[in-house]
């Protein structure tokens, strides 16, 4: 009577996590090669990773890059939202469509556009510009997400705010960022897991210092090994510690 | 602290529509106005001129003598109450009732004994810790009225402020409001649609309509001797008895009386039901069918058809105690000292 349902429910569960699954599984194979029959467990890949100097340095520079692009994206969408939904002023319909646009483009658009132009300037391949990249990406996200929480009660909160003598600074750091800090965290999170793991754009924008993304690349060239495992398996441990602390601090406070 | 409020001849456009014709008026210090009228009106239209969120497209709004016109709301010494109380949910009571007097630069001690000597006023002195999620509907308005208040204002601006409360707490709320504003002395201009509210707390009530102040005076005053057919009909129950000039005054269905005609077309004669009883009075019905009666607890509310004029259905308002049957026949009068005439509309 209610199998078929419950059939229904582990088949789709299973699709979607089985590789996942099957990837932390062999991360802690104890042989040299992550198929089947397993072996371990073993933490051999582990410390074989986290002694790897490079390994170890795109992962940090992946941090940087992903927190320090999704908190520009997050500041810009912010103001942008903020000044398109306070204020009246000619097109800002074809504003706000600009500002989405790029959602639409693919990230190798994006990706060779940056580096044509960057190259054109002579400014040097760094972090940095792959940073530049994910703002490009990722801003128009931010803006949609904080621009759709941007409703009438905020609106009247912040018309009480200046009719009780607030500056219009104050009335954007004391009411405006505090009612709205559950979508800015969420534009934030989303922001940081989909720089995380962004290839094309880190790829194509980088020369010396890599993201992890492009450190895998080039350790795949190489084959399998469980080594790869175990370095996806820690991707996806930070992706999903954002995501937990996202639902942590989004969604606590709701009454 | 309070001022007087005089507003000089202001007129205000949105695009080609003229929501605001020629508003003159005067408010002395503490005292409590509404602004009556249906929706649509102007009345909320001229409690953001006297705030600052509108600058009037002509006119004057002098606050305390002073010219402020152009003031923008930070700088006035108004505060407003808003209808959906905008009070900041991410901030706890104290915080919140608070927040005017840390803009003004007042430091966290005083301002907190402040803020919560405000919550005392309005009831909620052991509640500075709570967030406004956690409050019902009525004390949130509590609060932002304790938050609007807290900066001494002196001008108090309310914007439909029972609105979203049900009917028995919006008359507790009344109560409240009268004597708050009575503690404090604040001039307090109230905006509503309700009339019995305006009649419930107001010291005068200006009556608008379609931009334009109809009428404005005690309560008293405009319910019994209203300036405009409008503000008859607005105020209460009204019968409007068709009616024109004669050489005596005015003839009406039931007779003529002596009362001065205010032009020469037709007529309408205005009766409150409560005007209307079975007694003597100077103005003689006479016999009338009872359509239908409904008992009320203070009076017994009927529709009657006159023999006089068949056509018309007066509505009176008759003791409780003698409720009539449904088809039977009371004679009827009414005092005409009780009664306005005004041209038909």
């Amino acid at each position: 009577m209610r199998v078929l349902p419950w059939i229904y429910l582990t088949a789709a569960f299973v699709f979607i996590y089985l590789p996942v699954g099957a990837l932390v599984l062999f991360s802690f194979q104890g042989g040299g090669l992550p198929v089947p029959p397993f072996d371990g467990p073993s933490l051999r890949w582990y410390a074989d990773i986290l002694g790897d100097e490079d390994l170890v340095a795109a992962l940090l520079h992946s941090l940087a890059v992903a927190g320090g692009s999704s908190a520009v994206a997050c500041t810009l969408g912010f103001l942008a939202a903020y000044g398109l939904a306070r204020h009246v002023m000619p097109g800002s319909a074809l504003v706000r469509g600009l500002l989405i646009a790029p959602l639409t483009v693919s990230y190798l658009i994006v990706g060779l556009g940056l580096l044509m132009v960057l190259q054109r300037l002579g400014l040097p391949l760094s972090l940095m510009t792959a940073g530049i990249g994910h703002v490009v990406i990722n801003l128009p996200l931010c803006f949609a997400i904080i621009y759709a929480s941007m409703g009438a009660q905020q609106q009247n909160a912040e018309r009480a705010a200046r009719d009780l003598g607030a500056r219009e600074w104050q009335v954007v750091t004391l009411v405006t960022v505090p009612m709205l800090m559950p979508a800015l965290l969420a534009a934030f999170f989303l922001s940081v897991t989909l720089s995380w793991d962004e290839f094309i754009i880190s790829f194509l924008l980088t020369r010396f210092d890599v993201t992890l993304p492009v450190e895998i690349w080039s350790l795949l060239r190489s084959g399998l090994s469980p080594r790869l495992n175990a370095i996806g398996s820690l991707v996806f441990l930070v992706s999903i510690v954002a995501v937990f602390l996202a639902e942590l601090l989004i969604f606590r406070k709701r009454p | 602290m309070t001022a007087p409020v005089s507003i000089q001849h202001v007129d205000h456009w949105f695009g080609t529509y003229q929501a605001l014709t020629d508003i003159e008026m005067e408010i002395a210090a503490g005292e409590y106005i509404t602004l009556l009228g249906p929706s649509g009106c102007g009345k909320t239209t001229l409690l953001s001129v006297l705030g600052g969120f509108i600058a009037p497209s002509v006119g004057r709004v002098l606050i305390g003598g002073a010219d402020m016109t152009h003031v923008p709301p930070a700088k006035r010494p108004t505060t407003t109450m808003f209808q959906d109380y905008a009070l900041f949910p991410h901030m706890t009571l104290r915080d919140n009732v608070g927040f005017g007097l840390r803009m003004g630069g007042m430091g966290r001690r005083a301002r907190h004994a402040k803020a919560e000597e405000m919550l005392g006023l309005v009831g909620l002195a052991d509640a500075a810790n709570k967030r406004p999620h956690e409050l019902s509907g009525g004390q949130r308005q509590r609060v932002a009225l304790a938050r609007a208040l807290a900066v001494s204002p002196d001008v108090l601006l309310l914007d439909e402020p029972l609105g979203a409360l049900d009917l028995k707490l919006r008359r507790a709320m009344q109560d409240e409001l009268k004597r708050i504003q009575r503690a404090v002395g604040t001039t307090f201009v109230h905006v509503t649609h309700d009339q019995e509210e305006a009649m419930a707390i107001a010291d005068r009530i200006v009556v608008m309509n379609a931009g334009q102040i109809e009428d404005q005076g005690p309560p008293a005053r405009i319910y019994q001797k209203p300036a405009s057919l409008f503000a008859a009909g607005f105020m209460g129950e009204m019968n409007r008895i068709p009616a024109k000039a004669s050489a005596h005054g005015i003839e009406t269905p039931f007779g003529q009386l002596p009362l001065a005609a205010p032009g020469a077309g037709p007529l309408t004669l205005c009766l409150r039901p409560e005007a209307i009883g079975t007694g003597a009075g100077a103005l003689f019905i006479g016999p009338a069918t009872v359509r239908d009666a409904a008992f009320f607890g203070t009076h017994c509310r009927a529709h009657l058809s006159p023999e006089a004029a068949p056509d018309l259905t007066l509505i009176a308002h008759l003791p409780a105690a003698s409720c009539p049957a449904e088809g039977e026949t009371i004679t009827l009068a009414a005092d005409p000292a009780a009664a306005s005439v005004f041209e038909a509309a």
